[in-house]
């Protein structure tokens, strides 16, 4: 259990009871059937679940309680004081069995045929307690779909879920689920008695981003997914405990594979309540199927004539030798650079760096593909924020929590419903400030939408209310005030579009919170200001103290960045880690420093000429495309190193196929700073190599070697891991510059490029089942703006920035309630981020519909 | 909208009286019901827009209420109870013989959508069995002849 829950829940009283003869004491409020299990006492149960309120509506776990006349459900009973409780007495496995006898009258008894059978709770219950015949001699109850009748009466409801309404035993847990911890409303009971059915809301389909937690919870084979159900038995595969390569949590997960097809079938969830208290997004639990994709790079491919034609790895190697020994000799290794993926390993994160640093002696690295413009400097407000400690579980216990900046089921699964629990289970507050309405909003105690652009004028907006009610220190107030104050407040409300009242709100909320989660996103990161807005958010950390009694951070995006930024794989590291560097390598180059953007526009000028990407594709994901694809067409030698064939890969010279995360055994370290490992669990498909063997390999082209043996290469990871890697803020607060932000003339929509909720940047797209929940982009728009523009929901409309020209059809938001428009990032079909430029504040389009 | 601007007024005003917005969500349906002798999804949905549930919720209930109709019903309800003692006192004669008169089977509606027949469990009236409940009113101590005069009166409009 999460620390912060522990020392919660120890804060209250305690209720010592006896269970089958042991004394036990536990916390007040909590159920027999926990404090049982806690002592090792197991209790059959299918409806009880640890992170759902208990219904009682199976009675499996019926127990025998002194006093007490009749069997009582452990799950939905509190232990009390000097209760004694039996659960295995006579009279509670008769009751069992009775139970169990029940819930078969109308069950099918077709486990041949079910998916289910081997993992299935209904199964292994009753053979444990029931009885081996039945008394209800009549009839069973049938659901038939008339026309479905030949498919064993199963339905869809989804795109990846199939529904056995006869095999179901009503334990209500996947209805439960779905509206407690995830907050939707697309799977439902209907009816009553012997009637009652799970099905989707009439009309409607079980496709919320965590439907396929459903599957895993239903304790019976009613609800199977179409990913998994008649390829194997589950006895047949073997499991392998990993993490998720989608997103900065590192969600725990268990994979299930086939050595002899050396095949994946499929992820489960392997509870860290930590992180993911075993809820899986759909992306963790279908974006493993790139593994196993038919259209992965089988070897690797070399440029000739034009063409990219299959060569050995010794071919490929010597090509890249002699092009970029060639351009290293000519022009020297500053002519060299290199993108990595900050969703691979750390020890090919480390790899990529030294070959950088230490062979070709270049300071051209980044992993940061897919941010604008952004100056190269260590120590700037942004990196700073972006370094601070961060603790998942720390938000349950959190009486406020607010999230700024941050579509966070676009870009945080788990802290989107770690927030969702900590508002139903530990009443948290919630508050949601974004520029535009997201669905984070729907348990938030407030939303507040500022307009696109003006986010720094909202944290100073917050800073100036606080100061002038009188809720901050005053000396630091005295100190910040003149800073900040070229604006007032006013003005800055009618700028914001953020009402007086509402500022008074967050700032009462922040002021007075004992503790307090402070969340920042993506929307922030990607921004051309984040520094500027960071630079605000470091003013209000310590005029509020945020920091002093909780927490204020911008998430790490993706598996890796954590472990990127510590182990320096930015052209400009941490100084502590550069000085680090140069101790383990005894070197360092002290050529510039340049970072994606910087790389990117040398390539133009030529003085780019050899590049390296390894898992990364600026084509698709740089937020401005023709500045990208300006500077790659022009590189003299481009080596793109991936699991698929990409935007980038066509361009290259020497494609190398890459192994996913899944192939080899891997550390990855988590938006909190926790180190997990990812183990290998097939062996690499097709010649795939790992990135850091790769690195290697290069090397030695060289004539160097990177590391002596794994022991080395561990040794120098662990020296850097060890580092202190969190900035302090400065001193001082900052002074916030303002501008006047006008939308360009013509172009009145905010553009936010972002990631659906089903995908995950450019690989997740090659997974046959997040494709059956999106298969190509679209641009959101809420209602009003659809009717001002005149379309409804699938009707194709022409997006036109000042750059570029998509047609893509509009999708009519539940949630948006504001002039944007959202466009996803993640399909190679839509050149999405041709509408952008790098260097702009707020992007902004024009809609329009297309005529027929 | 299906809902009457009078409708959803009265939800509104019901719906303000309640500290969880879905505790509204029978009082809705009841009025909507009201207003239009039956509910169903597309009614689930546009009550789901007034009070700001979301529409399964509201679909649940309804689903859970078997007294709230889901199509729309003739003008004259014929609930035919047979339930024990209507039972054993020939109610399944007065459902074949409103079967035969009417040309419909329980719980169909009528072309001319002027009856809707249905059989019910026990409405209360033992004593007086079999008996029928015409809307809001009963009919006791059935005959053949007395169900058919009933059915004369009800076409020719008394
Ligand atoms: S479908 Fe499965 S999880 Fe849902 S109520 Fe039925 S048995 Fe339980
Ligand atoms: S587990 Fe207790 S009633 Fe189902
Ligand atoms: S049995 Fe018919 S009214 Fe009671």
């Amino acid at each position: 259990m999460a620390e912060a829950v522990k020392e919660k829940i120890s804060a209250v009283a305690t209720v010592t009871c006896t269970i089958d003869g042991q004394q036990i004491t536990v916390p007040r409020g909590t159920s027999v059937f926990d404090a049982a299990k806690r002592n090792g006492i197991v209790i059959p149960a299918f409806c009880n679940h640890d992170k759902l309120k208990p219904v009682g509506a199976c009675r499996m776990c019926y127990v025998e309680i002194e006093k007490m006349p009749k069997l009582q459900v452990s799950c939905a009973t509190m232990a009390t004081d000097g209760m004694v409780v039996s659960t295995n007495s006579q009279q509670v496995r008769e009751g069992r069995k009775a139970v169990i006898e029940f819930t078969l009258i109308n069950h099918p008894l077709d486990c041949p045929t079910c998916d289910k059978g081997g993992e299935c709770d209904l199964q292994d219950l009753t053979f444990d307690h029931g009885y081996d015949d039945s008394r209800f001699g009549f009839n069973k109850m049938r659901f038939i779909e008339e026309e479905k009748r030949a498919t064993f009466d199963d339905l869809k409801i989804g795109p990846e879920i199939v529904l056995n309404r006869n095999r179901c035993i009503l334990c209500y847990k996947c209805v439960r689920a779905n509206k407690e911890a995830f907050g939707e409303y697309d799977i439902g009971a209907f009816e009553r008695g012997d009637l009652t059915e799970i099905n989707a809301t009439p009309g409607g389909e079980v496709s919320n981003p965590f439907s396929g937690n459903l599957v895993e919870i239903c304790p019976v084979g009613a609800l199977t997914n179409s990913d998994w159900r008649y390829k194997i038995r589950v006895w047949l595969t073997k499991t392998v405990p990993s993490i998720c390569n989608f997103s900065g949590s590192g969600t725990n997960i268990t994979f299930y594979k086939e050595d002899h097809k050396n095949f994946l079938f499929r992820v489960t969830a392997r509870c860290n309540d930590d992180i993911d208290d075993g809820w899986l997004s759909d992306i963790t639990r279908y974006g493993y199927q790139i593994v196993n994709s038919e259209s992965r790079l089988k070897t690797p491919l070399i440029k000739k004539g034009g063409k990219q034609v299959a060569a050995s790895w010794d071919e490929a190697l010597a090509v890249i030798k002699k092009h970029m020994g060639e351009i290293k000799d000519q022009s020297g290794g500053v002519c060299i650079g290199g993108l990595i993926s900050p969703s691979l390993d750390n020890a090919s994160l480390y790899s990529f760096s030294k070959l950088f640093r230490t062979i070709f002696k270049s300071n051209n690295i980044d992993f940061r593909g897919d941010y604008r413009y952004l100056p190269s400097v260590t120590d700037s407000p942004f990196t700073i924020a972006a370094s601070q400690p961060f603790s998942i579980s720390e938000m349950e216990t959190s009486e406020v929590i607010i999230t700024f900046g941050t579509d966070l089921i676009r870009e945080h699964h788990n802290e989107y419903l770690k927030i969702r629990r900590a508002v139903n289970f530990f009443n948290a507050t919630v508050y949601s400030v974004n520029p535009y309405a997201v669905k984070t909003a729907d348990i938030a105690k407030s939303e507040m939408v500022y307009s696109p652009g003006t986010d720094e004028l909202v944290i100073n907006g917050v800073c100036l209310v606080a100061i002038e009610k009188k809720l901050v220190d005053s000396s630091a107030a005295a100190k910040l005030k003149p800073k900040i104050s070229k604006l007032s407040l006013g003005e800055i409300a009618k700028q914001t579009g953020v009402s007086r009242e509402q500022f008074v709100e967050l700032a009462e909320a922040i002021s007075s919170a004992k503790k307090i989660s402070f969340i920042v996103g993506e929307i922030v990161a990607r921004s051309l200001d984040r520094d500027k807005i960071c630079a605000a958010l470091s003013n209000m950390n310590k005029l509020f103290g945020i920091q002093d009694k909780g927490q204020l951070a911008v998430l790490a995006r993706y598996a890796n960045s954590k472990g990127a930024q510590k182990l320096g794989i930015s052209a400009t590291p941490y100084e502590i880690v550069k000085k680090e560097l140069k101790k383990i390598w005894g070197e360092y180059p002290d050529c510039q420093p340049r970072n994606t953007d910087a790389m990117i526009n040398l390539m133009k000028k030529e003085e780019i000429k050899g590049f390296i990407t390894v898992g990364a594709n600026p084509m698709r994901l740089y937020p401005d495309r023709r500045f990208a694809s300006e500077g790659l067409e022009h590189v003299d030698f481009l080596v793109a190193c991936d699991m698929f064939e990409t935007e980038t890969t066509e361009l290259a010279d020497v494609v190398l196929p890459l192994c996913s995360w899944a192939e080899y055994d891997g550390d990855y370290i988590n938006l909190e700073g926790k180190v997990q490992t990812g183990k290998q669990a097939i062996k690499p498909k097709h010649e795939s190599k790992a990135a850091f063997e790769i690195m290697e390999l290069i090397a030695r082209q060289f004539g160097a070697k990177l590391f002596e043996n794994e022991q080395n290469k561990n040794g120098e990871i662990e020296k850097l891991l060890n580092l202190d890697s969190v900035l302090p803020w400065p001193d001082n607060f900052f002074e916030i510059e303002y501008e006047k932000k006008s939308s360009q003339d013509g172009y009145p929509v905010p553009l936010f490029i972002c990631d659906d909720p089903h995908h995950s940047g450019h690989l997740t797209e090659k997974s046959p089942s997040l494709l059956n929940f999106t298969d190509s982009a679209y641009v959101e728009l809420s209602k009003d703006l659809a009717a001002k523009i005149g379309v409804a929901d699938g009707d194709p409309l022409r997006v036109e920035s000042p750059v570029g020209k998509i047609v893509v059809p509009a999708k009519i938001s539940a949630v948006l309630n504001s002039d944007v428009a959202i466009i996803p990032r993640n399909f190679s079909s839509t050149q999405t981020t041709s509408l952008l430029m790098r260097k702009k504040r707020v992007d902004s389009v024009k809609l329009t519909r297309v005529e027929e | 909208m299906i809902l009457s601007e009078k409708t959803v007024k009265k939800i509104r005003e019901k719906a303000s009286k309640y500290p969880k917005r879905k505790a509204a969500i029978l009082p809705s349906l009841t009025l909507a019901y009201k207003q239009l002798g039956y509910v169903d999804n597309e009614i689930y949905i546009e009550i789901s827009e007034v009070i700001n549930v979301p529409q399964l919720e509201i679909a649940e209930a309804a689903s859970f209420y078997t007294m709230f109709p889901k199509k729309p019903r003739g003008k004259y309800l014929l609930q035919v109870c047979n339930n024990i003692s209507c039972a054993l006192l020939g109610a399944d004669a007065m459902v074949d013989r409103l079967e035969e008169k009417l040309a419909i089977k329980r719980g169909e509606t009528t072309d001319d959508g002027l009856f809707t027949l249905i059989s019910v469990e026990c409405l209360g009236s033992c004593c007086t069995a079999p008996m029928i409940q015409i809307n809001d009113d009963f009919h006791e101590n059935l005959t053949r002849k007395k169900l058919d005069k009933l059915l004369e009166g009800l076409k020719n409009g008394k």
